[in-house]
């Protein structure tokens, strides 16, 4: 990490820790005060203007704390929104059906992130994006999977914009960050548990199935953390197409065996509400789907690869680096 | 806690042009008819194209020019290793020496065997092989037997070493053996470079369950050396061995040996085949790129001086299940006609047969998760 990104993750990592038990509307104050959202929004229209590499910092943090503030969908939603005129608080949403004509959209989008506390939102449309104005937005219901709260929204006429950024791929670049911190804080978590839990007369750190399954769980772990970090550095440089879809369906695998060895290392109490591991865990089996599931990045990188067939395979890959 | 620090990877510049060069080379060197000897192919001895490889000077690259190094960067040399592995290229003969003997002699040779070996190594004409393992000490490498007894101003050496890869073709062995007598576990060892062509040394082949002639029992009886053998200072040859693991274990090889695999595959397939197997593709490249990126980060560490033992360790674990996987991965997806003589058929039918190998290589599954878990603090 450079000098700007220590002192970035040693803000974000304060204030994400505090912000465990403090509501809703003055967490969100805080971040705000603090110019979070504006970390990816250019210097020019008065922002951060930071790198995907510094929002791999942030974004990763937040998953590490399992953050209830939607910080990362609104650093990404201002991002995109900001320089076409939408101001407040933004969040993305992970699908969209509708038509944008004449600066105007209507139809209905869904899997949005915080819909009702949020001013814009910023949806993939086609491979593209719209940004679309929630001032007199329709909630028309609110969905849930494994504890995470989404909404579905209908528009009719709302001011709107077309955007050139991929959000769907975006999103899964965030939601890979996330999960890789996630991954991580269960690991710590895991670690700490077998360590002070005794059974047979001595802790469970001692039985060498244990540390294996959390040796697994550490490897899992890191490649996470490093495909995100591969693909902040291909969105840093220009293009990041191939490495966003691989570092999500990388990141997802890990989730689902991360998430397994560390419910198994807890023991029943890590299955209870009070005990802090769900926090993390639900969240990961909630974005492993969000923002393409392994299937859909799977046939994704699959049909380039074979279009492009064997003898471009290892060529293609080694360029996208050079 | 200690695990796997990714930072962002600064690729050589001059990247490309190093890889068309090392792809004009490999285009311009007759290929062996069978499509198998592409996998694993760190495992194929070819010392004609060692030898090209050494006048391209691409081998021993990071060794300084006085021992007939070129003073390169360690990601230069890893731009090179991850396109000889990727093409298939047989690089066996000399892959220990470039890997780990060229460095442990720098290290710790004395000047005298320096400049006896480290030239011709790096011309890609004088092989290395590991003497570590021993009939009772595998896993449990503390437990090695083989002795070292001080005569005057040499070194005698007695005992055996086994599953010694390429000692057949190898012109010296850096072995680990005891020189205090009667020390215990890791304490009173050492390491000496063995001539392998030294009176007393005897080398018993062993086939492997393919048919194959890869590594060997290696015997010694009163074996002479000259005091220069020592490699480093007697008794400290434990902690020099851990050294020489982390060299061993930190290499692209350790994910790559099955992308012979993956390439038939895509040729077999063609543009649009079934879901399963898009999807297959699609994970199998996935786990491929994330690899390659663990691998690079530390190639990178060990450029900027560090010891990435541990994220080596990481990487070894993943990258060997990931190869190990795929061949079963790849049988279970595909309808396999085991009567065919394709490319594809017969590519994966030597790797069903030598992926088991691939997690006990250099350190088993189950001890590389031990180190893994010692980082950890569970240990
Ligand atoms: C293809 C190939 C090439 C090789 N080349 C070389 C070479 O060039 N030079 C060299 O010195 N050696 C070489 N080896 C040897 C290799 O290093 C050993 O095979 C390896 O260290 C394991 O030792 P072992 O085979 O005696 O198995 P063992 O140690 O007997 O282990 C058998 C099984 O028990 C498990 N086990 C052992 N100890 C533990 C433990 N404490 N906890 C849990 N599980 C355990 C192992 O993980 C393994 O699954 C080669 C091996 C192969 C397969």
């Amino acid at each position: 990490m450079n000098e700007q990104q220590n002192m970035l993750s040693d803000m974000a990592n304060g204030v994400f820790a505090e912000l465990r038990d403090t509501p809703a509307a003055e967490a969100w104050a805080r971040i705000e005060a603090l110019g979070l959202p504006s970390l990816l929004i250019r210097e020019a229209d008065g922002g951060f203007g930071g790198s995907w590499q510094d929002a791999l910092v942030v974004f990763r943090l937040a998953g590490h704390h399992a953050l209830s503030t939607p910080l990362v969908e609104a650093i990404l939603a201002a991002g995109a929104g900001t320089h076409l005129g939408f101001a407040g608080r933004g969040t993305i949403a992970s699908r969209s059906e509708g038509r944008l004509e004449n600066g105007r959209f209507t139809g209905t989008l869904a899997g949005v992130v915080a819909g009702p506390r949020a001013d814009f939102v910023v949806a993939p449309l086609g491979d593209r994006s719209v940004v679309v104005d929630l001032s007199q937005a329709r909630f028309v219901e609110e969905t849930h999977f494994s504890g995470a709260s989404r909404t579905v929204i209908g528009i009719d006429g709302a001011r709107a914009a077309a955007s050139e950024l991929r959000i769907f791929a975006l999103g899964a670049f965030a939601r890979s960050a996330q999960i890789a911190g996630a991954l991580d804080a269960a690991l710590v978590m895991a670690v700490h548990y077998v360590n002070e839990r005794w059974q047979f007369g001595k802790t469970l750190a001692k039985f060498q199935a244990v540390q294996q399954n959390l040796a697994t769980f550490a490897c899992e772990a890191a490649a996470a953390n490093c495909a995100a970090m591969g693909a902040a550095q291909a969105l840093d440089r220009g293009d990041g197409a191939f490495e966003v879809a691989a570092a999500k369906l990388r990141a997802n695998q890990a989730a689902g065996i991360g998430t397994a060895i560390a419910h198994q290392a807890h023991g029943a109490i890590g299955f209870t509400h009070e005990f802090g591991l769900h926090p993390l865990t639900r969240r990961l089996w909630s974005w492993r789907s969000e923002f393409g599931g392994d299937a859909y990045w799977a046939n994704l990188l699959g049909a380039g690869i074979l279009a492009r067939g064997a003898d471009h395979f290892w060529a293609d890959l080694a360029a996208r680096t050079d | 806690m200690q695990t796997f620090h990714p930072q962002p990877i600064a690729w050589p510049d001059n990247a490309a042009s190093i890889r068309a060069q090392v792809r004009s080379i490999i285009a311009a060197h007759p290929r062996h008819p069978d499509p198998a000897k592409r996998a694993n192919s760190w495992a194929v001895a070819d010392p004609a194209f060692s030898a090209r490889l050494g006048a391209e000077g691409l081998i021993g690259m990071t060794w300084p020019k006085e021992y007939g190094g070129h003073a390169r960067s360690n990601l230069e040399r890893y731009v090179v290793l991850e396109e000889l592995l990727a093409a298939g290229a047989p690089v066996g003969a000399h892959w220990i020496a470039d890997r780990q003997t060229g460095g442990m002699l720098l290290r710790y040779g004395h000047e005298t065997e320096k400049q006896r070996w480290l030239p011709g190594m790096a011309r890609g004409a004088i092989f290395a092989c590991i003497g570590l393992s021993e009939p009772n000490a595998g896993s449990d490498l503390a437990s090695v037997r083989t002795q070292a007894r001080k005569r005057g101003d040499r070194w005698i050496i007695d005992g055996q070493k086994v599953w010694t890869t390429g000692a057949h073709f190898s012109h010296l062995m850096i072995a680990l053996v005891r020189t205090a007598e009667g020390s215990q576990r890791n304490e009173g060892l050492s390491q000496f470079v063995i001539p392998m062509d030294a009176p007393g040394v005897s080398i018993k082949p062993i086939i492997d369950l393919t048919g194959g002639h890869d590594f060997n029992e290696v015997f010694f009886d009163g074996v002479e050396l000259p005091e220069t053998a020592l490699a480093g200072i007697e008794g400290e040859g434990w902690k020099q061995a851990t050294a020489e693991l982390s060299l061993e274990r930190s290499g692209p090889e350790r994910y790559l040996s099955s992308t012979a695999l993956f390439l038939e595959l895509l040729r077999h397939v063609g543009e649009s085949p079934d879901p399963a197997v898009r999807q297959l593709v699609g994970r199998l490249a996935a786990d491929m790129w994330t690899l390659r990126m663990m691998s690079a980060t530390v190639a990178a560490k060990l450029a900027d001086g560090e010891d990435p033992a541990l994220e080596a360790t990481i990487v070894k674990d993943l990258g060997n299940s990931f190869e190990q996987a795929m061949p079963g991965l790849v049988q279970a997806t595909i309808d396999i006609d085991p009567a065919s003589t394709t490319a594809l058929t017969r590519v994966l039918e030597h790797l069903l047969q030598v992926a088991p190998s691939f997690s006990l290589r250099g350190g088993t599954r189950e001890i590389l998760k031990g180190i893994i878990a010692r980082g950890l603090g569970l240990r």
